[in-house]
């Protein structure tokens, strides 16, 4: 019997090694890049998207009917008939409602699909990051609809972030709010340029900007295009917060709120063909400047 | 006969996985604060302490690790390792001590919900996709989490206890 007992132990520690020995080696060979395991990802996502997509429509469907429908439901019986109409009558009227609302949502995305150079995609969020440890969300675009790694996706507000997955109709878009992500910025009045940097949060920090002397609360930032990743001009969000740095009175903390909502992030726009040439420095434009 | 009834656990807990990381998934999406919680971790460790089996928690911890790390921007493995640890430990723990009691359960939900938070970053700093600085939000981020894990967990936990002995 403990031999029996001993030998499930040694197979169970075999089987640890084993399996951590694979998740070991998949982090280092992502690390050093010498296998391209995109294609684990591609299949899982591919696989599990379409799900979450589904399980969200569905999810969807029954709020809708439930907060339109059986939750009004036995309020007055005696005006049963007539609630009824009232209800149905709501019903359509709040699908219109919200039809209206996406419209305006998408034509304000696509206001902005004018102003920028390049070919660019709409695309729905259908899951957020299931772990903390990262800011980022699915969306219903992939490779199939020309969307890739480093796509900028934006909303009318301005950038939402860039992807960096992306299977062949799925894609995870890495926020701006992602402690790795940063972004080429100009300050819209000075010109002045910096990178601004996801602090895990709900907000940029500034990072790297040669003057920040002036700089205060309600100044707006957008895109610098320097990154080669966002196009240049896009709105990116405004300082909410300037205060000394600690231990370091000389230099500042300034916190910059995204202008996009991150946090109800619905239908979004992924540039997929931006535009070839960057305007890398532009005097006339500083020299307009107030 | 017996092929039968292992090839349907084995779907089961298949259908088990998947959803429970479409779930957090979506729950994530629609509830902001959904993202401290962590149901596959919870699901890995209920099902250490209820299989006992070594090599099932390995399994079903590799593969829920692996689909959360797929569905998120972190590094294939961080997850799927950390996963695999705790379903290990897990089944382990549940051979050694009393896991039906609450005050175990606790402590051991507690404990490998600060670890997992501990070894995803440490790997996620090893492959470079971690946060800068580990800080003292990130601690905070982490005793929070663990709450949140520990009560849903002994939720869950409960209920399914409930309705395993309903129908059996």
């Amino acid at each position: 019997m403990s031999r029996i007992v001993a030998t499930s132990k040694r197979s169970g520690y075999i089987a640890l090694a084993v399996a951590l020995v694979i998740q070991t080696g998949l982090i280092s060979i992502q690390v050093s890049r010498r296998i391209d395991t995109t294609f684990v990802r591609s299949w899982i996502l591919d696989s599990l998207a379409p799900m979450e997509k589904l399980v969200d429509q569905a999810l969807q469907g029954v709020s809708y009917v439930w907060d339109n429908y059986f939750f009004l439901i036995g309020v007055n019986k005696e005006n049963e008939h007539l609630k009824a109409l009232v209800d149905d009558l709501r019903i359509k009227l709040d699908k219109q409602q919200e039809d209206v609302a996406e419209v305006q949502r998408l034509r304000a995305l696509l206001s902005v699909r004018d102003s920028i150079a390049g070919r660019t995609v709409v695309a729905r969020v259908v899951g957020r990051d299931p772990t903390r440890s990262n800011e980022t969300i699915t969306i219903d675009k992939g490779r199939a609809h020309g969307v890739k790694p480093d796509s900028a996706v934006i909303t009318a507000d301005g950038i939402v972030g860039r992807v960096i997955h992306s299977s062949n109709f799925f894609s995870i878009v890495q926020l701006i709010v992602d402690s790795q992500s940063a972004v080429g910025v100009l300050e819209r009045s000075t010109r002045k340029q910096a990178i601004l940097r996801g602090n895990g949060g709900r907000d940029l920090d500034l990072e790297y900007t040669d003057d920040d002397t002036d700089m205060k609360e309600g100044d707006v930032f957008i895109t610098s295009g320097l990154d080669r990743i966002y196009p240049k001009g896009l709105p990116v969000g405004s300082i909410v917060s300037v205060r000394p740095r600690k231990g370091a009175a000389l230099f500042k903390t300034i916190v910059v709120r995204p202008s996009s909502d991150i946090g109800r992030l619905e239908e979004v726009m992924c540039v997929v063909d931006p535009p070839e040439t960057v305007d890398v420095f532009d005097p006339t434009e500083r020299s307009a400047a107030p | 006969m017996a092929r039968i009834t292992s090839l349907g656990i084995a779907g089961r807990l298949a259908v088990i996985i998947v959803a429970t990381v479409i779930v957090q998934g979506i729950l994530a999406l629609k509830l902001r604060v959904f993202g401290y919680f962590d149901l596959p971790l919870i699901c890995s460790v209920y099902y250490g302490f209820t299989l006992g089996n070594p090599i099932a928690s390995i399994v079903i911890g590799s593969f829920l690790g692996l689909m959360q790390d797929s569905l998120s921007g972190a590094p294939l493995g961080t997850n799927g390792f950390s996963k695999t640890l705790i379903g290990f430990v897990a089944a382990s723990a549940g051979a050694k001590f009393n896991v039906d009691q609450a005050i175990t359960r606790v402590f051991a939900l507690f404990l490998f919900s600060i670890g997992d938070g501990l070894l995803v970053s440490i790997l996620g700093l090893m492959a470079d996709r971690g946060s800068s600085a580990t800080n003292s939000s990130d601690v905070g981020n982490w005793l929070l989490s663990a709450t949140f894990n520990t009560l849903l967990g002994l939720a869950l936990f409960g209920y399914h206890d409930r309705w395993s002995d309903a129908t059996t």
